[in-house]
């Protein structure tokens, strides 16, 4: 019996010694992580003209906005919030306001403070028709912000909407006044700034050699504590082979999009585990509705609701899916990724006989090649196709073969991005492989699928409209009791599935390669980037390049 | 001779106004335009004022002329993806590309030649035949295939040499001067390695076939009838001759310096102007490509003339002509 308690004792006490071990390695500081991106050039590091998922991982580690958003990703009222760069803020009595107290500690990268007026100069220039960017209709709800003092902006609404305060901290990151005020706002584009930005997060720009590299290192003297990492730095690579030759070589530490046929071949040996992590891409195959040949036109096959859904019905999506993705991919359930999505809206079933049977009724009759016929117009259709794409160019061949089976003929026109988006923005298409990102927000559904969408310039490409969707949804929008928002968000979802505006296909699939030595941390389904600055190397398993420290190297403090 | 290079330099000016109006008129008869990037939130009202802002939303005609004005005036424009002057951007990847594609001439020039005139000088020996069967079994692979094995063997399953990049990218600028250049220097072995074999083995068959040619010939017979010891007939009569065709393949192969080799760019990840060229097209970046059209137009040009004046060195018969 004694032995047995001093074998307990002992495993308890190495287990409190290991524990305190890991405690010590978690807060300890130190390592260099690569990690490689395929394809093209970042957009420029400067939030208002930012385009693209790294320069947004980048910018998300640059700068800071006022309070962050909770784990929960509540968009509605403040709860959930975190402080950053506001260390609290007070609404007024009508909500038409909200005060922000800028955190004293915080400073500019290059050591200057922060101050309320930078928070006033952000909107004026985010708001500002010259400066060219989305933002400006994102928080078109915010009228100004005024500084009260030194740190204390104001922010003025126009109205009140449950999501106000989201709109504004969780979309506007501060930008420096001192070094952007003499820029002009039409020439902030091709500036050096948005190749050096200056801001107040926990990592800080160090240099981009174009076609290389960019770098980030941990910036010491954070008001919110340094980052675990000394460095991080992103390499570019040509493609998405190279890229994993990189991580699978060692050269590289993390690359956010393994295929999945590497993943079985990542065994206990292999050095590169995957780590799995909500995204907020979904893809689908979107139907126009109106005639590409002439827009003011319905289109003569999508414009018939009965027709999309018996589309819809011919498709063996679970089957799809497993082809594509085996055991790994995540069936679309609607306009939303599984992270963010209302998984109990009733979907559109899987029944050929009965798409068959409803082809029938709407006047589409079998011809005599197989293709069914109305008026002497066979049912086929042109389906775009990026060839960037492998998934969705194999997507595309299955429906191709999947549709045929129910007397549909699909012609894959496969094109380069840039060629695609060209014809979804002239709306010169019949149906498209697309994909879009969801938003925590439930205002952010309607330019992609309300009738408010539809029209030059704007996002509905498929130029979906039901008034009856659009009601509820601003309904969901305007309603601040959480519970019958999300009821009139269920009723809009499901009206929406049952129209069949697309066939929802899959949640892209994020799965991340990492060298096993990394830990990440904080990840969140708006980004696998949110706690990078807390990620860590134990200090047992670092390898040379995380022993560097942070002494800058020549050509960084050239630069 | 001054005559002929004033000739062939009006003749320059004239193909390099074609190649840019054509290169012109072509980027932009493709669908889509520098800021048609998939990004849904972004929206076509925002996508308009950019392409105000850099003057895509007037005529073409407009713009074809605002174009060469400014090209006449040395402004090549402003790369939308890579966010520097289009100058920076050549000046910042012309040099990796000539120094990869550079040492791959030279070396591939170097061996090429002696492997041709080893395969025909010992046709009977049993090394001659198998550098024979080794240079035409390289000269038909693949050249991706043989990228990716290369890349596959040395950098995973013997983990010898870098996979990708021109140095290290963390450790590098913290390395010794020697250590920094033996990092460059197995970056290089790879993308080198596999252009020498592929130029090489192109060349081997083109010295051989001319080497083969030249043989026959009354003076190198004369030559042996005059008692000249076999090597001395090759080196100093033949191979003289059989030159003449590689002066023509090192002037085409000149513009090759500039594309690079695209695949080893993009296989290895070496950041030079083949991949940036290859990136720009795809994502429209039009002064970027029209810019690399132009310099790949001006190499063409410059490798041909000075194929012409080698050749006219080389030849007596060209410069009576």
């Amino acid at each position: 019996m004694r032995f047995f308690i001093a074998t307990c004792s002992l495993l308890v006490l190495s287990g409190a010694c290991a524990d305190r071990a890991g405690t010590a390695d978690r807060a300890a500081t130190g390592g260099t992580i690569v990690v490689v991106v395929p394809g093209n050039e970042p957009s420029p590091l400067f939030p208002p003209l930012t385009i693209d998922i790294i320069s947004k991982m980048l910018i998300d580690q640059i700068y800071d906005r006022l309070a962050e958003i909770g784990p929960g990703m509540n968009t509605v009222g403040d709860a959930g919030f975190q402080p950053r760069l506001a260390r609290s803020w007070t609404w007024s009595p009508d909500s038409l306001s909200i005060a922000f107290d800028i955190d004293p500690r915080a400073r500019w990268h290059d050591g200057k403070p922060v101050r309320a007026s930078d928070v006033a100069f952000t909107v004026s220039l985010d708001k500002d028709p010259k400066t060219a960017t989305q933002l400006s209709a994102i928080i078109a709800n915010v009228d100004s912000v005024t500084v009260r003092d030194s740190l204390t902006a104001v922010a003025w609404f126009h109205k009140r909407t449950p999501e106000q305060f989201y709109d504004f901290v969780y979309q506007v990151q501060i930008l420096p006044e001192h070094i952007l005020k003499d820029i002009p706002r039409d020439k902030l584009g091709t500036s050096e700034v948005i190749r050096k930005p200056i801001g107040t997060g926990r990592f800080r720009f160090a240099r981009w050699e174009p076609g290389v590299r960019i770098e980030l290192v941990a910036d010491t003297a954070n008001f919110r504590g340094r980052a675990k990492l000394d460095r991080v730095i992103v390499a570019l690579a040509a493609d998405a082979g190279s890229a994993t030759t990189q991580l699978m070589s060692g050269q590289a530490d993390w690359f956010e999009n393994i295929q999945p046929d590497l993943i079985a071949r990542l065994d206990s040996a292999a050095p590169v585990r995957p780590v799995r992590y909500q995204g907020t891409q979904y893809a689908y195959m979107g139907m126009n509705q109106r005639d590409p040949k002439r827009l003011t036109a319905p289109h003569p096959i999508f414009s018939d609701r009965q027709v999309r859904r018996a589309l819809s019905m011919a498709l063996d999506r679970q089957a799809m899916l497993k082809n594509m993705f085996d055991t790994l991919g995540v069936l679309g359930l609607g306009p939303f990724t599984r992270g963010l999505a209302d998984t109990t809206v009733v979907q559109i079933p899987f029944d050929r006989a009965h798409a068959a049977a409803l082809l029938d009724s709407a006047g589409w009759r079998p011809g005599p090649d197989g293709i069914r016929v109305k008026n002497g117009k066979p049912l086929a259709f042109g389906l775009l196709t990026p060839t960037s794409s492998a998934p969705r160019m194999r997507y595309a061949v299955m429906i191709q073969e999947q549709l045929k089976s129910v007397g549909v003929r699909v012609d894959i026109e496969s094109m380069d991005f840039t060629g695609l988006i060209a014809r979804l923005e002239a709306k010169n298409f019949d149906a498209a492989m697309m994909s879009t990102g969801s938003d925590p927000a439930r205002a952010a559904i309607k330019q992609n699928w309300a009738t408010e969408g539809i029209g030059k310039g704007l996002q509905n490409q498929v130029s979906y409209s039901n008034r009856v969707f659009d009601a509820l949804i601003d309904s969901a929008i305007v309603t601040f009791d959480k519970k019958r928002s999300d009821q009139y968000a269920h009723r809009a979802y499901q009206t929406l599935v049952d129209d069949a505006p697309a066939v929802w296909l899959y949640d892209i699939l994020t799965i991340a390669g990492a060298q096993k030595r990394l830990r990440p941390e904080g990840m969140r389904p708006d980004g696998w980037w949110v706690g990078l600055a807390d990620w860590w190397i134990p200090a047992n398993e670092r390898i040379e390049r995380d022993r560097i420290g942070l002494r800058p190297s020549a050509s960084t403090a050239q630069q | 001779m001054r005559r002929f290079v004033a000739v062939r330099l009006l003749h320059a000016i004239v193909v390099l106004f074609l190649v840019t109006t054509i290169a012109f008129f072509l980027i932009h008869l493709a669908p889509g335009d520098p800021f048609s990037f998939e990004n849904a939130s972004i929206s076509s009202e925002v996508r308009n004022q950019w392409r105000a802002q850099f003057g895509y939303d007037r005529p073409l005609l407009e713009q074809y002329v605002r174009y060469l004005a400014s090209v006449a005036q040395g402004k090549l424009g402003y790369s939308h993806s890579m966010h520097v002057p289009v100058v920076e951007a050549l000046a910042l990847r012309l040099p990796r590309t000539l120094l990869l594609m550079g040492l791959a001439l030279i070396l591939s020039f170097a061996i090429g030649i002696r492997l041709g005139v080893f395969e025909v000088r010992y046709w009977s020996t049993r090394k001659a035949r198998a550098s024979n069967a080794a240079s035409l079994l390289v000269y038909s692979l693949p050249d991706f295939w043989l990228a990716l094995m290369l890349l596959l063997i040395f950098g995973y399953w013997l983990p010898i040499l870098p996979t990708g990049g021109m140095q290290d990218l963390v450790l590098h600028d913290y390395m010794t001067p020697s250590q920094a250049a033996w990092d460059r220097i197995k970056h290089m072995v790879l993308p080198l390695t596999t252009l020498t074999l592929l130029l090489g083995a192109a060349i081997t068959r083109y010295q051989r076939a001319s080497l083969l040619e030249v043989l026959p010939s009354d003076f190198v017979r004369t030559a042996r009838a005059k008692g000249v010891d076999e090597s001395r007939v090759i080196r100093r009569h033949a191979l003289r001759n059989a030159l003449l065709p590689m002066i023509t393949l090192a002037g085409l192969a000149l513009p090759a310096l500039i594309g690079g080799a695209l695949f080893v760019e993009r296989v290895y990840s070496w950041p030079g102007m083949g991949l940036m060229v290859f990136t720009a097209i795809g994502v429209r970046d039009y002064p970027l490509v029209l810019a690399s059209v132009i310099a790949g137009a001006v190499l063409v040009v410059v490798g041909n003339v000075l194929a012409d004046i080698g050749y006219a060195l080389a030849d007596p018969r060209v410069r009576v002509h």
